[in-house]
Order: C-alpha cells, then structure tokens, then sequence
C-alpha cells in the first residue's frame, strides 16, 4: 500500500507529516526550511490565492485589495446564522442565513472547506515536492475531539477539494497520544489536554499493549490561544473613545500585537505593546500578572472541562498515570501551573507541542497502511447522538463517550392511519430540549405502504463509523426492503455543491488522476461481480426470479460499462447493483438466526 | 448461517471468519459477540483483554483498503463489539442487559422510592432543605454525613447485587422456574434501587456544589 500522509489542520499552523522507517517525520518546506504552514489564506478578487507567509505579506501590504482569512478553522461546519459578533466583525460576508458560511471577496464568494483545501494544497505540493514529484493522494486529517458532524464533515470536503483522499479523520489528542505512546510513555492512563489556537480538547486514553483507547473526551471548539489575544486586544483598546473604535484593519493590527506580547510572555516577565490610531499611540506595558489575569478565567474553562471528561471516565485526577501538553498555547506558564495542579503531577512536553498531532496523524497514517499493525486506536464519539421526539424532547440514542465505530438500530412507525412518510430529526448534544441541541439532519421515511396507524415497522440503523460521522439506513421489517434515507445535513456543502466546485477547480495535473480513478472504479466492479455470481451459486434458494433477473440485468449493465472508460458510470453502476443485491445480501446474513433473537436485540424507541 | 465477505465461507454467527479470521457483519446477542459463557460473573480484566484482542482483529483500520463488503462487515462487526464490551463492564448495564436477554426490561419509570429507601430517602430530603434554607457549617455537616450515608447504602446495593449475579451464575439456566421467577424479581429490585441512589447521590453533590459556590 502506498504511503498515507498525516496532516495536522490547524487553526492557527499547518503540518504535513509521513512515517518513513516505522518512525513519523514532519516535511519542512524546501526552500524555508520551516516546517509549520501558517493557516492564513490570501483571496484576490479574481479568485487568485496565496497561502501561508505569503498570504501574512499580503496582509501588511497598505493598498491591498485581496482579503486575507485567519483562523478560518473557526468557521467550519457552521451556518451563517451561528456566527458570534467577533467572527462576524472579522470579514465581509455574503448571506448569512444558509447552511454554510461564505466569506465575500469582490464579487466571488469563498466557503471555508474551499479556503481550508487552499491550505490542504500546499501542503499536498510540500510533500510532493519532498518525495520528488511522488503523487501526494491519500492521508489522515487531524480534527479537534469535539468536532461535531458538521464541522467533521466539512474537513472531509476541504480534503476532497484539495484532491485528497481522507482515508481517516483522527481526534487531534488520540493522535498526539499516538506520537508520545512510539516510545515515551509506559501502559497506563494517560490524559491529553490539548490547547491550541482555536479550539480546546481534552481526552483520557487507557493505553495497554499497543492499543490506544480513548475512555472520554470532553471540550470546546471555540477556545484557544484566540481568545488569549482577543482579551489582550480588549484590554488594550479599553481607553479608545467612542470616535476611535476600532476598525478592521486596527483590530487586526492590535491582534497581531497582542499575541507577540502573549508569545514573549511565556519567557519575559513583561511585554511592551505600542499601536498606532486614530485617537494617538497606545504604549502599553503589559506585566506576568497582568496577562494571567486576563487569562485566567479563559484557562478555568479549560479546567471545567477536565473536570466533566473524568467524571465521564470515572477516574480521580490521581488515577491519571501521565499528563501530555500539546497545542501552542500550552507554552503559557499559567496554563502549564494550573493543569499540574489539577492533576497533582508534572505534564509532559518533550515533543514539540506544535508538530505532535501532525506527527500522530503520520503514525496513524502507518496504522491505515499496516506498517504500524503493532497499534491501534479506539476512539470514542465526543456527542451524543438522538432524535426530536414528541414534544420537543431529544431522545438520546448514542451517547457521548461511546467507542466509535458504534450503532444502534430503533423501530418508527406510524402516528396515523394511512401515513406515508415519517420525518425524523437527527440531533447532536447534551441537553434535555430538541431545541437546545444542534440539528444534524433531517430525512424522510418512506413511501410507507398505507395502513393502520403504528403497524408498519420500519427500523433504522444509525451508525457513527471510525470518522465520527454519522451513516442512516434503513428498511421495511415486514418486507425486508431497504429503504432509501436521504439525509439532509442541517449544515454544510450538498454533494452536488462539492462536485461544481470540484470541476471548477480541476487543473490539467489531474489527468493522470482520473486514469487512476477509473482502474479503482474497475475494480469494485470486478469485485462486487465476483462476491455475487458466488453467492448466487450458494444461496440461489434465497431468490425469486425476479430478483434473479433484476440482478442480472444490473450486472450486465455494469459488465458492458466496465469495458469502457466512463469511471462515473462505472460506479453509479456498481451502486446499482450494490443496491439491487442488498436485500439478498442480509437474507443471507440472516439465515441462521432466530426470528426471537433479533426481536430482542430490537431497541423500541418510537 | 453466514457467509463471509473475504473467503465466502459459510458458517454459524460469528464475529470473526472460522476459515480466513475477517470481521464478520453478523447479529449476536453481546455475550456471544464478547466470546464469553451467559454468565454475569466476568473477570474486568480478562474482559479488556479480550475486547483489545478481538478489536485488533476487526476494526476497520486493519481493513482500509479492503472491499467495501469487508470493510462493512468490519464496521458493522466493531459496533457490535464496542457495544458488547461497554455494555458488559458496567455490572449495572450488565444486569439491565440481562433483563434485556430474557425479555423483561427494566421499565424507566423508577420514580416511586423503593419502600427501604423511604425513611433514608426522606431524611436527605429534610437535611438538603434546610441547607437550600441556611448555608450554615451545621446544615452543611448534616448534608455531608448524608452523602457518607447515601454513599454506603449505594455499596450495599452493589454488593446486593454481586450476590443476586452469583446466584444466576451458580443456578444455570435450567433451574427450577419459580426460583428463577425470584431471580428476576430480586434484579429488578436491586437496579431500580441501584437507579434511585445513583440520582439522591447526584442530587446532594449538587447541593454540597451549590453551596460550596455560594
């Protein structure tokens, strides 16, 4: 198996890492030498774009017309209408009421999976230009523990827009616990806080012979070293006049300001911060103390959250065998004191804090292509999972903590005669009120075959697989037909969205891709062909005629576009059939087992 | 039977292939899927050795660039073990799930106070009441003594229900019908007193929170 690539997605730096010789390895860029990406993106009207310290010269430049994105990481997976006033005031915005958010530059909107795939590209010809020109396809993409699905499936797109294949999403401190467990860390628990530029995660891993288990994770997607600099900036402008507020362009500047003064800080007892604005300098000496009391109520959250994911593990902090810093913003003493407080011991640090997630990322990247068999993860599913009930109630189904990949299967029927759909509301969160968690999705059972109220059965299987993103089917339990669910994601790019945007970005370098594209298509079919005419032969009993001759046609069909060069047809086919043959496959499955067993294993929820 | 997606073998349900030792997307019920006896006694530690030896077999990142059908099977094999192994560490899903197994649920409805608990249960009550009245070092005293006392008949309930999982164990599934009938019975008590202490206990560190806050 080719090399699988391991990328930290930052919000505030990017990272591309690769295992060569059973050990991760961060790439540096060939000619600075550096080996964090900054995650900035410049966007010129005409759609032209520049990443990283290129993007960051842009951005200083006095008659700049590109409109130059930070921390866009903060921006995924939300809707327009869920962002707060800081994230608002930061750019210009077209449309605030969709599922997505879409920055406005001239007179092109940009969605954050687009502008993250920027990142994700450079990174990509890093690593190409690394291996000499070696085709960069496949990777794991790091994500914070408590990501939800949206903001889980927008990584996903961002890799897809970028050419690259996700083979795997992996929680930002299971892979640094990954990169520590190579050869630091003894069997035992161990507890990751993981502080970074935008978001904060902690997990407590029991690690035993190899296997990394993950018993819980708790945190905050909207907490990070940003909010460090934002109080700084906060603190800093206190003075200005009503007539001097801040604009874009000061903000950005005392930003950049604060966070220099906050890096100093975790070395020099003070810091001094002079702005240029409308209403004069500002000099400021900002002490220690000064900043850890701004700090201070930002680090107590993090603590809050420590506190909830062990009682979620059921372990005392003395329980705890090893503590791991990682994330930038774990370089602040304050943060460093408070965590060997709460713990009762001395965190460790050895591997630098910035690269050991990317460094993760490649070491899973070596699980993924079985050069690391020797180790395994089991992650867990940092939400809980339900569906809006009668009364505006959320019935949790998974819950939070559980080890993905995990399912569960319910039966839904009907509230009155003759109904012909069920609507179903996927829900993600911890409160009791459907309106106090995050919609996730919404789908329509059906058609039902008319009848009386409550006696059609139809059981939906929810399934949240390794990636932490949710899978729904379901079928009819009289009839055994599957039904077709189609999901509709509350937030986030629809499929045929992420497929214009994929065509428009298509360059000539992907030919060779497509080449490569239409020998995998060819081989799914040649399998799903194989696994049937087998299955025929064993378990023809299992099949009328017309079924027989539907698989048949099916399988024709794709037999005459396999020959052919039309990869997209290939695999439409192969669903096809796929879909054709899958009632047949679970009567196989289900052969031997008693009819009683399942009714039992059957979780009554509707 | 079933048949398995890598080799095509047909066999009995299984989580993992008798023939080549792929995942097998089969429905078992959690004991079987843990390769362990029906029995509710279980070694927390041979347990977690088993569920990492069974996940280093099935889950799906040993089969990434498998076919979609093993990658399925893998999917759909590791859900169940994940749901198995966490449902049978706990001893109290273990015993609800048993209940489960012999299609006698544990109803939600554990709101009536369980007659043993009633003079305890009223007790904390009055205790808690008059801390939410005065926050006074006595009352808050009387809260804490509550919680050892909570806490203590919270063991009792659990060793109570070690001995009611002994019982099951020593039996057998064949034993004589009105004995098992008690069985049941017991279990049912035990986990629905076992529920009502879990939530007076969350209750009073609640209180002892909010007045710590205060």
């Amino acid at each position: 198996m080719d090399r699988i690539f391991g990328i930290d997605l930052g919000t505030t730096n990017s990272l591309i890492a690769v295992m060569e010789n059973g050990e991760p390895r961060v790439l540096a860029d060939l000619e600075t030498g550096r080996t964090l990406l900054p995650s900035v993106v410049a966007i010129a009207p005409d759609g032209g774009v520049a990443v990283g310290d290129a993007a960051i010269a842009l951005e200083t430049e006095a008659q700049r017309s590109s409109v130059v994105i930070r921390s866009v990481k903060r921006y995924m997976g939300l809707g327009g209408g869920e962002l707060g006033a800081e994230e608002r005031r930061r750019y210009q915005f077209a449309d605030l009421s969709g599922p997505v958010v879409r920055f406005k530059v001239g007179d092109r909107v940009h969605t954050p999976p687009q502008i993250s795939a920027e990142i994700l590209r450079a990174l990509k010809r890093r690593a190409e230009a690394a291996f000499g020109g070696e085709r960069v396809e496949r990777a794991v993409v790091t994500v914070p523990a408590y990501f939800n699905d949206a903001q889980r499936q927008a990584t996903k797109d961002a890799g897809r827009l970028a050419g690259l294949e996700v083979v795997r999403l992996v929680n930002e401190p299971t892979a640094a616990s990954l990169a520590y467990g190579l050869n630091q860390l003894t069997d035992g628990y161990v507890a990751v806080y993981d502080f970074g530029g935008g978001t904060f995660d902690i997990s407590i891993l029991n690690i035993k012979g190899g296997v990394f288990e993950v018993i819980a994770t708790n945190g905050d997607t909207h907490l990070g070293g940003d909010d460090l600099d934002q109080a700084i900036v906060a603190e800093v402008l206190a003075g200005l006049p009503e007539e001097a507020r801040p604009d874009r362009e000061l903000w950005s500047r005392a930003r950049t300001a604060a966070e220099a003064a906050k890096q100093r800080l975790t070395v020099a007892e003070s810091a001094e911060i002079r702005l240029a604005t409308g209403a004069g300098v500002i000099e400021r000496t900002l002490s220690r103390a000064d900043f850890e009391r701004l700090a201070a109520p930002i680090v107590e959250r993090t603590i809050e959250c420590c506190r909830r994911a062990l009682a979620d593990a059921q372990l005392a902090p003395a329980a705890i065998d090893a503590v791991v810093l990682v994330g930038g913003s774990t370089r602040s003493p304050i943060v460093r004191r408070r965590v060997a407080e709460v713990f009762g011991r001395e965190p460790f640090c050895t591997i630098d804090p910035d690269e050991v997630v990317a460094l993760g990322a490649a070491v899973q990247g070596g699980v993924l292509t079985g050069a690391r068999s020797d180790l395994l993860l089991l992650d867990v599913a940092p939400l809980s999972l339900g569906i809006e009930t009668m009364g505006g109630l959320m019935e949790r189904l998974i819950h939070r903590n559980s080890a993905i990949p995990t399912s569960v299967t319910g039966g839904f029927t009907t509230a009155v005669d003759n109904q012909t759909h069920v609507d179903v509301h996927v829900l993600q969160g911890e409160r009791e009120m459907a309106r106090d968690c995050r919609s996730l999705a919404r789908f329509k059972l059906g058609p039902i075959e008319p009848g009386p109220a409550g006696i059609p059965r139809i059981e939906v299987t929810f399934l949240i697989d390794a990636n932490g993103i949710l899978n729904v089917t379901a079928r009819d339990q009289r009839t055994g037909r599957e039904h077709s669910v189609d999901v509709k994601p509350s937030y986030g790019l629809s499929d045929e969205e992420i497929e214009r945007m994929l065509e428009e970005s298509i360059d000539l370098g992907e030919q060779d891709l497509e080449e490569r594209l239409l020998i995998a298509a060819r081989n799914d079919a040649d399998q799903i062909l194989a696994a049937l005419a087998k299955q025929l032969g064993e378990y023809g009993d299992l099949v009328d005629a017309g079924e027989r001759r539907r698989m048949a046609e099916a399988a024709e069909r794709l037999e005459t576009a396999r020959s052919g060069t039309d990869r997209e047809l290939i695999a439409r086919l192969v669903e096809e059939l796929n879909e054709a043959s899958t009632p047949f496959a679970h009567r196989i499955m289900d052969r031997a087992i008693g009819e009683a067993l399942k009714r039992k294993s059957v979780d009554e929820f509707s | 039977m079933i048949t398995c997606p890598s080799c095509m073998r047909a066999q009995a349900p299984a989580l993992v292939c008798a023939g080549c030792g792929a995942p097998l997307g089969a429905n078992l019920d959690l004991f079987a899927a843990m390769n362990l006896p029906r029995r509710l006694t279980i070694d927390a530690a041979a347990m977690e050795r088993a569920y990492h030896d069974l996940s280093r077999r099935i889950h799906p990142d040993r089969f990434a660039a498998a076919p979609a059908a093993v990658r399925d099977a893998s999917m759909r094999a590791t859900a169940l073990l994940t749901r198995a192994y966490r449902s049978l560490r706990d001893p109290i899903s273990r015993g609800r799930y048993w209940l489960e197994l012999h299609g006698r649920k544990l109803g939600e409805n554990n709101q009536q106070v369980p007659a043993e608990l009633a003079a305890m249960v009223f007790e904390t009550q009055e205790r808690l009441e008059e801390l939410r009245d005065s926050r006074t070092p006595e009352n808050l005293a009387a809260a804490r003594t509550r919680q050892t006392e909570a806490a203590r008949v919270l063991a009792d309930a659990k060793a109570e229900l070690a001995r009611n999982f002994a019982a099951w164990d020593g039996a057998g599934e064949d034993a004589d019908e009105e004995r098992r009938k008690a069985r049941f019975t017991n279990l049912k008590a035990i986990l629905s007193k076992i529920a009502y202490l879990t939530t007076l206990e969350r209750d009073i560190f609640r209180e002892l929170e909010t007045a710590r806050a205060a």
